[in-house]
């Protein structure tokens, strides 16, 4: 039997590299889920997820057997996240502008005509774009506090506890994120109903 | 009729607002701020979670191949001062080093041990200085990404700045009592953005932020303190693998 995370951990901290194996297989696939909802790229959840598991070794030390290991972990990778998207906002600030025209004059949308089928698809693969972009031009800490609250569902308190912030300081981060996606997105509203 | 606050009806919408019944009879009496509150939900409505895509079945034990040769044979077995304010932890590594200097200038002069002619005081300060550099940065890189006019504050990032502010003066003047100019150099451009942030009003994101923003910019200050966060990094490495050695024999 592998035992409990807490039983996993102590192993390894005894000097058994290899039972850190079981603590990658067991919770490697839901926290890739976790940085891909935040990222939306595959090879950077990769990487992001590799940061994860290394830094979660180097700092076993620190957790707590009596915590849990997989709140533990999610909140590494959360942060490393955090990280590898502020540094990624650094190199992509200006080259950000993939879609100009959106950028210059948002509400202009071209609507389809009322016939279903290959328009409405279109439009749909308009928006997912639109959307897409739009969260691309928040902050990192904007971000990953939104996909938090809006996309994982967590409470104020769990995203306090993950990032480490304030109340306030949590809740002001969604609300900024919010009303930046609201001057992009309003403009769609009308067209994806 | 006093109109709901676009934070409100965003806290409402997530059901995070404290006084949900007063809004909810708000929003059932004001046609305005129910419009409002509905072209949120519509606007929020378009944001779905990007789906996964379906992993191979095999993904865990990939994961793990790739990992297990990026693993050192032992986790790093690290004190803790998750107790300890950082602001005192400075203190303690600023009087320590102080303290170590003063002794060395008074202490009768030994022949030198070829493991004393090791020790370095500037990779000392290298270390302390490690997570100091990784918290302004953080600091620094949100206040690039901030954009002025969106009507919030910034009190949460000017507290960090004070903290950070306290313990930036202590190594700055450690890092010039052990001769190492370049970092006293980099900690004394720090301050003074820090004290920037910190000493600012607390509606900087309208007034000041541009300025602090162009301050960063014009240094290069995120350059820098990335590249001494690396020669901090490759610091660290000889040091720890030193410490083994030692410890094997």
């Amino acid at each position: 039997m592998e035992g409990t995370d807490a039983a996993v951990v102590a192993r390894v901290l005894a000097g058994d590299r290899d039972a850190y194996r079981v603590l990658v297989e067991r919770h490697s696939r839901g926290i890739y889920s976790v940085i891909y909802r935040m990222t939306g790229n595959p090879e950077d959840t990769e990487e992001i997820l590799q940061e994860t598991f290394l830094r979660a070794y180097n700092s076993l030390g620190k957790f707590e057997l009596r915590s849990s290991f997989s709140t533990w972990l999610y909140r590494i990778a959360v942060n490393r996240t955090l990280d590898f998207l502020n540094a990624k906002k650094m190199t992509d600030t200006y080259q950000i502008s993939e879609s100009p025209d959106a950028e210059e004059n948002p509400r202009e949308i071209q609507l389809p005509s009322q016939a279903p089928g290959q328009d409405r698809l279109l439009l749909s693969a308009e928006i997912k774009d639109k959307v897409a972009a739009a969260l691309k031009r928040l902050t990192a800490a904007e971000r990953v506090a939104f996909t938090l609250r809006h996309v994982e569902g967590k409470s104020i308190e769990e995203i306090c506890q993950a990032l480490d912030l304030k109340t306030d300081a949590a809740k002001n981060t969604i609300f900024r994120a919010v009303q930046k996606l609201r001057q992009q997105l309003a403009p769609l509203v009308g067209a994806a109903q | 009729m006093k109109h709901l606050t676009e934070q409100q009806i965003v806290l409402h919408y997530y059901g995070d607002a404290l006084d949900t019944v007063q809004v909810d009879a708000h929003l059932a009496a004001c046609a305005e701020c129910k419009e409002k509150f509905d072209q949120l939900k519509g606007v929020l409505a378009l944001v779905e979670p990007p789906l996964v895509p379906d992993l191979h079945e095999s993904f865990e034990q990939r994961t793990w191949l790739r990992l297990q040769d990026k693993l050192p044979l032992r986790p790093k077995a690290r004190f803790t001062f998750t107790w300890f304010p950082r602001w005192a932890l400075a203190t303690a590594i600023a009087v320590l080093m102080i303290g170590s200097f003063v002794a060395g200038r008074f202490w009768p002069r030994q022949p030198a041990q070829p493991q004393e002619a090791a020790s370095n005081p500037q990779r000392v300060v290298l270390v302390a200085v490690g997570d100091h550099l990784e918290r302004s940065q953080m600091l620094l890189v949100e206040i690039m990404n901030a954009g002025a006019g969106t009507g919030t504050t910034f009190s949460q990032e000017q507290k960090q700045a004070r903290e950070l502010l306290d313990a930036n003066r202590l190594y700055r003047v450690s890092a010039q009592k052990t001769g190492d100019p370049e970092v006293a150099q980099m900690l004394d451009s720090l301050e003074r953005v820090l004290a920037e942030v910190a000493n600012s009003p607390s509606d900087m994101v309208s007034q000041d932020l541009p300025v602090v923003q162009r301050q960063i910019q014009s240094q290069d200050l995120l350059f820098k303190i990335r590249v001494l966060g690396t020669k901090v990094r490759q610091e660290e490495k000889p040091a720890a693998r030193n410490s083994q050695n030692q410890r094997q024999l």
